[in-house]
């Protein structure tokens, strides 16, 4: 995408409302606007690899959750300050979900959800059993220590690294790799007959997506203050992070973040009214009417929108 | 004369299907090859063979003197040996542009990441094969059958591949858009480029050929002069229907 005046203005608009928002709204809705920042960071994360290159992940809740557990086990076991803990927890994500999901690339995009989808329910009934004494069984690991006091730090912290994140992925994206990555979910034998190894890209891609998902997991475990092996290897989880990328639009970074809070905010505005399990039902129906209306997500509908609004005026 | 490709004994089989039989041929380097043979004859797996897409049975395949049957494709292309696909295999979200860009990024993330792409060389091959200025900024999912052939010619071009297997590059184009894309393949042998070419258009071939080879259910049936070749007993019973 070409960059116009506009998208900065947006932008600078976007980052400045972001950052005087707890000025205007309670800690309730501060609160609800941190989970949504980490969703958006899960959700680029997982659109770097799934939304660019088609190989769907459904494992990403194992990378989020190797980084969360991680870190608390080095803080919380072994006493590593998060100074460490945080960025040990980044390689660790980085090197498991290489060792177990990095074959699975090499298999064609249903096989490699498939196997993602097996991992992560592995994980799940692993993680209690194994080494109970370390990551606390099902009942997980608690009072990790805090990155931040009161939910106005957390906020600016959750902001901060959504940027960040945003940012990187953008760059990202710019490049050469960015466009073959695209390239590969749009053909990939033609990626091939270019000249280029498809698998080291994906590699790349899956590393780089595995180390925002650990990064943004271990920060996300920080905020939270307790780890428990349902909260991370869930279903929930991964329809949540899906949904977001679907919703926001796919193949972009501010499609991930847009999606993201429109569905957490939602789901807090259906509270309410649903309590229950039913909201995940509204939820993923209007997911699915947003999704049958414009594939290509809210961001679509947006510049469609923005394109008639400039068409009628002129 | 040094050789650009060595195809010896090459099988291929398909379950019981023999795709490619016994099948032996060389291209000089600088030289351009006519690869012909009726619907089904084993054409499109040989250029997937010498292309590491589909591995023979067995036989070998060198390039520039080089055995390159273990390779993997992108290690086949980097070493100067691209092809077309008789179906354009766009990437249709892309423009034309970045369409070629991809075929002219280097195999390296570093460099890939780093370097910036070559905005002048996208649009001089983009140009090149006949495409206008306007046409650059267009998506791959919008272009004509024709146009998406030329693509398919630039995006093989920009790997930077010496000897170039064409796959019907003129099906579905305009007698203008014929004579572009020949004009094209003349000056790239004026320049020493190697190429095997199919097709079904055998007027619009036989300029842009040194000889020809035809072939019939994987099985070599006469070589030499395109003309020798298309008067041959055998070929024109099995390629021609005449008898
Ligand atoms: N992947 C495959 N699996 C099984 N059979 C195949 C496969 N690819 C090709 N074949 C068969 O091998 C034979 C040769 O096919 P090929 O596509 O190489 O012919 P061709 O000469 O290119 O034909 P055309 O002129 O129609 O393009 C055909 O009988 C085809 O059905
Ligand atoms: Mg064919």
């Amino acid at each position: 995408m070409n960059l116009r005046p506009h998208h900065f203005i947006l932008w600078g608009l976007f980052i400045a409302g972001m950052f005087l928002m707890p000025e205007l709204v309670g800690k309730g809705t501060l609160r609800t606007m941190i989970f949504a920042c980490y969703l958006a960071m899960f959700a680029i994360s997982w659109d770097i690899l799934s939304g660019r290159t088609g190989y769907i992940s459904f494992g990403h809740p194992f990378l989020i959750g190797i980084g969360a557990y991680t870190t608390g086990i080095l803080t919380r076991r072994y006493g590593f300050p998060v100074e460490a803990s945080i960025p040990i927890a980044v390689l660790v994500t980085m090197a498991g979900g290489l060792i177990v999901l990095l074959p699975a690339l090499r298999i064609k995009g249903s096989y490699f959800a498939l196997v993602t989808l097996a991992v992560m329910e592995l994980m799940y009934q692993l993680v209690p059993v194994v080494r109970p004494d370390l990551t606390g069984g099902t009942r997980g690991i608690s009072r990790l220590p805090a990155l931040t006091r009161g939910a106005e730090n957390g906020y600016y912290l959750a902001v901060g690294l959504m940027l960040a994140v945003a940012l990187m992925a953008w760059l990202l994206m710019r490049t050469r790799v960015g466009t073959a990555l695209w390239a590969i979910g749009m053909n990939e034998e033609s990626v091939r007959g270019s000249g280029l190894s498809t698998t080291r890209l994906k590699s790349f891609a899956f590393l780089v997506s595995a180390g925002v998902a650990g990064m943004a997991g271990a920060f996300y475990a920080h905020y939270l203050g307790t780890i428990t092996p349902r909260a991370f290897f869930d279903i929930n989880v991964l329809f949540q992070i899906i949904v977001a990328v679907l919703i926001g639009g796919a193949g972009t970074i501010v499609g991930p973040i847009i999606g993201a809070f429109f569905m957490v905010f939602l789901l807090e505005w259906l509270r309410p009214y649903l309590p229950g399990q039913e909201r995940f039902f509204v939820y993923g129906l209007i997911a699915l009417v947003i999704y049958m209306y414009q594939p290509r997500g809210i961001m679509a509908i947006v510049e469609g929108a923005w394109t008639r609004l400039r068409g009628a005026r002129s | 004369m040094t050789m650009a490709l060595e195809v010896r004994n090459l099988v291929k089989r398909f379950g019981g299907l023999v795709a490619t039989n016994d099948l032996s041929f060389d291209l000089a380097e600088g030289e351009s090859l006519g690869l012909i043979g009726p619907n089904g004859a084993g054409k499109t797996t040989v250029f997937s063979q010498v292309m590491g897409e589909l591995r023979q049975t067995s036989g070998s395949i060198a390039l520039f003197g080089e055995e390159i049957s273990s390779l993997s494709t992108a290690q086949r292309i980097a070493r100067g040996v691209s092809r077309t696909y008789q179906v354009p295999r766009p990437f249709s979200d892309l423009d034309v542009r970045e369409n070629i860009r991809v075929g002219l990024m280097p195999d390296s993330l570093r460099a890939m990441i780093f370097g910036a792409a070559d905005r002048d060389r996208e649009d001089e091959l983009a140009l090149s094969v006949g495409f206008t200025r306007q046409d650059l900024d267009r998506p791959a999912s919008e272009l004509s059958m024709g146009d998406l052939r030329k693509l398919e010619f630039a995006r093989t071009l920009a790997t930077g591949a010496k000897v170039l297997l064409l796959d019907e590059v003129f099906a579905g184009l305009t007698t203008g858009e014929i004579a572009m894309i020949a004009e094209v393949i003349q000056d790239l042998r004026h320049r020493g480029f190697t190429f095997l070419m199919v097709s079904h258009d055998l007027p619009a071939m036989e300029p842009l050929v040194d000889r020809a080879i035809a072939i019939e259910r994987g099985t070599l049936l006469a070589q030499g002069a395109f003309a020798d070749v298309l008067a041959d007993e055998a070929v024109r019973a099995s390629y021609l229907g005449v008898a």
